[in-house]
């Protein structure tokens, strides 16, 4: 760690040139984090995870994000991105022109032909938006009046890892923070019984990849900012449950003796981090409590239920992870990061999408529209999309009711809902194979830069010192799309 | 210096995981095939436990490859042509090294050199005393801090290459030093004198690593397989991990966690298998890097989660039950228990206070169990080391008193 960032992570031994270095932020915005993180400053008691360099620089519009990531990357093809051309020039292969030099994979890069494929689902227009979304995602289609569809999507990475690693932390190569735990280091938590980073994982059926720590890895900032990730077994937090023969009367009376010890300790001692320690036992005990009341679906009316598919009350699913969001964004947690393998249809895609989708469609849907009616849309982003695009051509085997599709970075689809994002509206274009943007792109950095102004941070401004030189989510690039901002 | 170690051609893994495992397939040629007759001689240093041979990676130095500065970093950008060299302030790299990674090696450790010593005494004395005399051990450049006691570090750097680079020889220097050796209570006035301890006017106070505490608690209850080398193990970890975030299907070796059992449960952490995807829950808790980057300095973090890790994973729970039975299979007095038990997790007597307050707990405990004794039963059946021929009331209200011992700042803090 560099004493810069120690300084800045603990409002007491701020210095001069801190001090001022901290004026561009204006002296104003200290009292509006104040209040809007209410224990922000009674940092007298260490058992808060609020994090002192919690100011949002200027009036946030979200004030947590749910992003729920189709990890293997989703076909943009047969989801939002309608392109009849495909169809009439079906079997054709990929013009040059359009192509352009763009690199492959290895595994279609041997293919001598790229012939072009359309989508074996239908499109419909929804709404008064107009937005087209395939019979895939009927559930998405109802509530496309809320949604910002962002069809410009692009990256560099081609391959799953640099490309997933690439969205969570703001770089191909692993290491960096996670975005999770940047709104955490940035903004701090709003619960003190739950951490402000969470990950939920679920699986489908389709062709997966795997999923690995490292993407809600704090990095090197402070290893309280990593993601904490909530299983759906017994233990929903690793070693949450007490051991069988211990109740939970029996496990306040041993804290209370480990507590009494630790006092008399630090008198002895003088080391204040002791009374840390105390605090930070309080906290498991609490989370030991809160956690699996956030997690207990069972306290959820019908029409909840039902408003999500009957699979949300089967731990572990895409529906029950969703509902489970839900819940943790009431609970004041920052960042709640889901994510949904199986996405990666190289082969089967008709088949194998359609079962993907269906795991996602209602319970994403039931997402948005249950924020709504409980007045949290309002402040919560919530993110929807995969690491990259898939190709407009065929791979494999040429059949328009069984085919597959390989990785595409230049073009993709992904959508927004809510927190200071612009309902109903479609953002950036492709052109008509679906390959190229030709309007408005949004890079990966873009998206970070918008979804951190969304929150209230200055993509520019949130650095951390590492190495001799200050790293931030977006490193050295990113705009913020502020045409999608209401 | 990444050029020395680039002339070789760069080869990845050549065939899936499933396949690299059932052909037994880890490292592509060139690889040298370690036998029982090298360890006998010339590679005494090696522990190889099986008998058969173990084929390890090696570098092939006989390539020379072009390197360029990419303009902007980019890499179909090649600019400028360079080619290997170290910094000639440190040491020039004269001809009278060879130019390959033998001549590194010897570079590195020449007796002029007086980079290498001084790094790597300045991370053991990090090691002990929580901070280095360079407080960046990981950088000794124009970024890095300057050194508290400059001619300190020299010395030893001078003193641990004259004793033939002796590990060993250079912590017991440091151990038996007066400064090492200093109380750890801090006076107010030192306090406010002092606040960072810089001067070693005492010992410092750290949180020990993910890796020490694990240690601690299998040495402390006597569970410690001491043994030294051999191929990596798989002590407990909570179950799932591994299955829930993999990509599905048979993917190799790594697909599922499967524990080991009996002594290789207790072997020291050094040992324990690292995926790198999805790193031991218990180490990276208390903040042991993920390995995607060099991290030389750990942090020293105070989470609820370390807090949830040492009362609940089973390694602990079973470390305190295990230290139980076989303080009850020697001692009968209630004092004597709870002392003997202190004892040995914190290596002092008790004082006063601290006695009245684990007598007073141990006896209201065994009170609690000797009416459920069911309970007791459930709470004793902690991992998978044989249970030893004890009471469960009895043993149930000492493991629950080590707990709470097991649990205070004071076990997992070097002071």
């Amino acid at each position: 760690m560099d004493d810069d960032n120690k300084k800045s992570e603990d409002p007491l031994k701020i210095n001069r040139r801190h001090f001022f270095s901290q004026l561009s932020v204006g002296i104003g915005s200290l009292a509006l984090g104040s209040l809007l993180i209410p224990d922000l400053f009674s940092s007298k008691d260490p058992g808060l995870i609020t994090h002192q360099l919690g100011i949002p620089q200027f009036a946030p519009k979200a004030k947590r994000i749910i992003y729920l990531f189709q990890a293997g990357a989703p076909s943009q093809l047969e989801s939002f991105d309608y392109k009849p051309t495909l169809k009439k020039r079906m079997g054709e292969d990929l013009p040059d022109s359009i192509r352009n030099g763009q690199r492959l994979t290895g595994m279609t890069s041997g293919q001598d032909k790229f012939p072009l494929m359309p989508s074996a689902v239908n499109f419909k227009q929804y709404g008064k938006s107009g937005a087209w979304v395939s019979d895939f995602f009927p559930h998405i289609g109802k509530i496309a009046d809320e949604l910002c569809f962002v069809k410009s999507m692009h990256t560099e990475a081609i391959n799953h890892d640099p490309a997933i690693t690439f969205f969570q932390t703001g770089s191909q190569q692993s290491g960096r923070p996670s975005m999770g735990s940047w709104m955490s280091y940035g903004l701090g938590s709003e619960n003190k019984n739950l951490p402000s980073f969470v990950v939920l994982t679920s699986r489908g059926k389709g062709n997966s990849q795997g999923l690995y720590s490292k993407l809600w890895s704090s990095g090197f900032l402070d290893s309280k900012h990593q993601g904490v990730l909530l299983r759906s077994g017994k233990d929903p937090v690793l070693y949450l449950n007490d051991p069988d023969g211990l109740s939970r009367s029996d496990k306040r009376h041993l804290l209370d003796n480990v507590s009494s010890l630790n006092k008399i300790h630090h008198v002895d001692t003088g080391d204040d981090e002791i009374e840390s320690r105390i605090a930070q036992y309080e906290m498991a005990y609490r989370m030991q409590m809160s956690v699996p009341d956030v997690m207990d679906i069972k306290q959820e009316p019908e029409h909840i239920i039902k408003l999500y598919g009957e699979d949300c009350q089967v731990p572990g699913t895409y529906a029950a992870n969703a509902l489970q969001a839900r819940r943790l964004a009431e609970n004041g947690v920052r960042f709640i990061q889901l994510y949904h393998q199986g996405w990666d249809q190289h082969g089967g895609l008709p088949h194998e999408m359609a079962g993907q989708a269906k795991d996602v469609d209602q319970a994403s849907a039931a997402l948005i529209l249950d924020l709504k009616q409980r007045g949290m849309l309002e402040d919560t982003l919530v993110v929807w999309g995969g690491e990259f695009g898939r190709t407009n051509y065929c791979q494999g085997n040429f059949d328009p009711k069984n085919y597959g599709r390989d990785h595409h970075p230049r073009a993709f689809s992904i959508w927004m809902a809510g927190g200071g994002i612009k309902p109903g509206i479609t953002y950036g274009k492709t052109d008509e194979f679906g390959y190229n943007v030709v309007e408005n792109p949004v890079h990966i950095n873009d998206f970070h830069a918008t979804l951190m102004h969304a929150m209230g941070i200055n993509h520019e401004e949130l650095t951390y010192k590492y190495q001799g030189r200050r790293f931030r989510l977006t490193d050295v690039a990113g705009d913020v799309v502020k045409d999608i901002l209401t | 210096m990444y050029s020395f170690f680039n002339n070789v051609k760069e080869k990845g893994l050549q065939w899936n995981a499933v396949e690299a495992a059932d052909r037994n397939y880890f490292a592509d040629a060139p690889y040298i095939t370690i036998s029982d007759e090298d360890t006998e001689n010339i590679l005494s240093f090696v522990n190889k436990k099986e008998a058969e041979s173990v084929n390890v990676m090696v570098m092939n130095d006989s390539l020379s490859r072009e390197t360029f500065v990419f303009n902007r970093g980019e890499y179909d950008q090649p600019a400028e042509k360079v080619t290997f060299n170290t910094p000639k302030i440190i040491l020039p790299f004269t001809d009278k090294y060879p130019k390959n990674r033998l001549g590194l090696a010897m570079w590195m450790t020449d007796e002029n050199n007086p980079l290498t010593a001084r790094v790597f005494v300045n991370r053991t004395w990090e090691m002990l005393f929580g901070v280095g005399l360079v407080e960046t051990v990981e950088d000794f450049g124009v970024q890095g801090s300057l050194p508290t006691h400059p001619k300190l570090l020299d010395w030893l750097a001078k003193d641990f290459m004259e004793h033939d680079w002796d590990i060993k020889y250079l912590i017991k220097k440091i151990m038996l030093s007066a400064t090492y050796q200093q109380t750890s209570v801090a006076s107010k006035a030192q306090k406010k004198a002092d606040p960072e301890n810089k001067l070693l006017g005492r010992a410092p106070r750290f949180r020990m690593t993910g890796e020490m505490i694990r240690d601690y608690f299998l040495t402390t209850s006597g569970l410690l397989n001491p043994e030294i080398g051999g191929p990596s193990v798989r002590p407990y970890q909570p179950a799932g991990l591994w299955e829930e975030t993999n990509a599905g299907g048979n993917r190799g070796t790594l697909t599922k966690y499967i524990p080991d059992t009996n002594e290789k449960l207790y072997r020291r952490s050094l040992y324990t298998f690292w995926k790198r995807t999805l790193p031991p829950p218990g180490m990276t808790i208390f903040d042991a890097p993920t390995r995607d980057y060099c991290e030389v300095r750990r942090q020293k973090t105070n989470t609820p989660l370390q807090a949830l890790a040492l009362q609940n994973d089973v390694q602990m729970l079973e470390a305190a039950r295990v230290l139980a039975q076989k303080t009850l299979l020697n001692n009968k007095d209630s004092e004597e228990l709870v002392k003997t038990i202190f004892k040995r997790i914190l290596l002092r007597t008790p004082k006063e206070k601290e006695l009245e307050v684990l007598k007073k707990y141990h006896n209201e405990t065994l009170m609690k169990y000797s009416s459920s004794i069911e309970d007791a039963e459930k709470l004793i059946a902690q991992g998978e080391y044989k249970q030893l021929e004890t009471d469960p009331v009895k043993t149930a209200a000492l493991m629950l008193t080590a707990q709470v011992i097991y649990n205070l700042d004071e076990t997992i803090t070097k002071e």
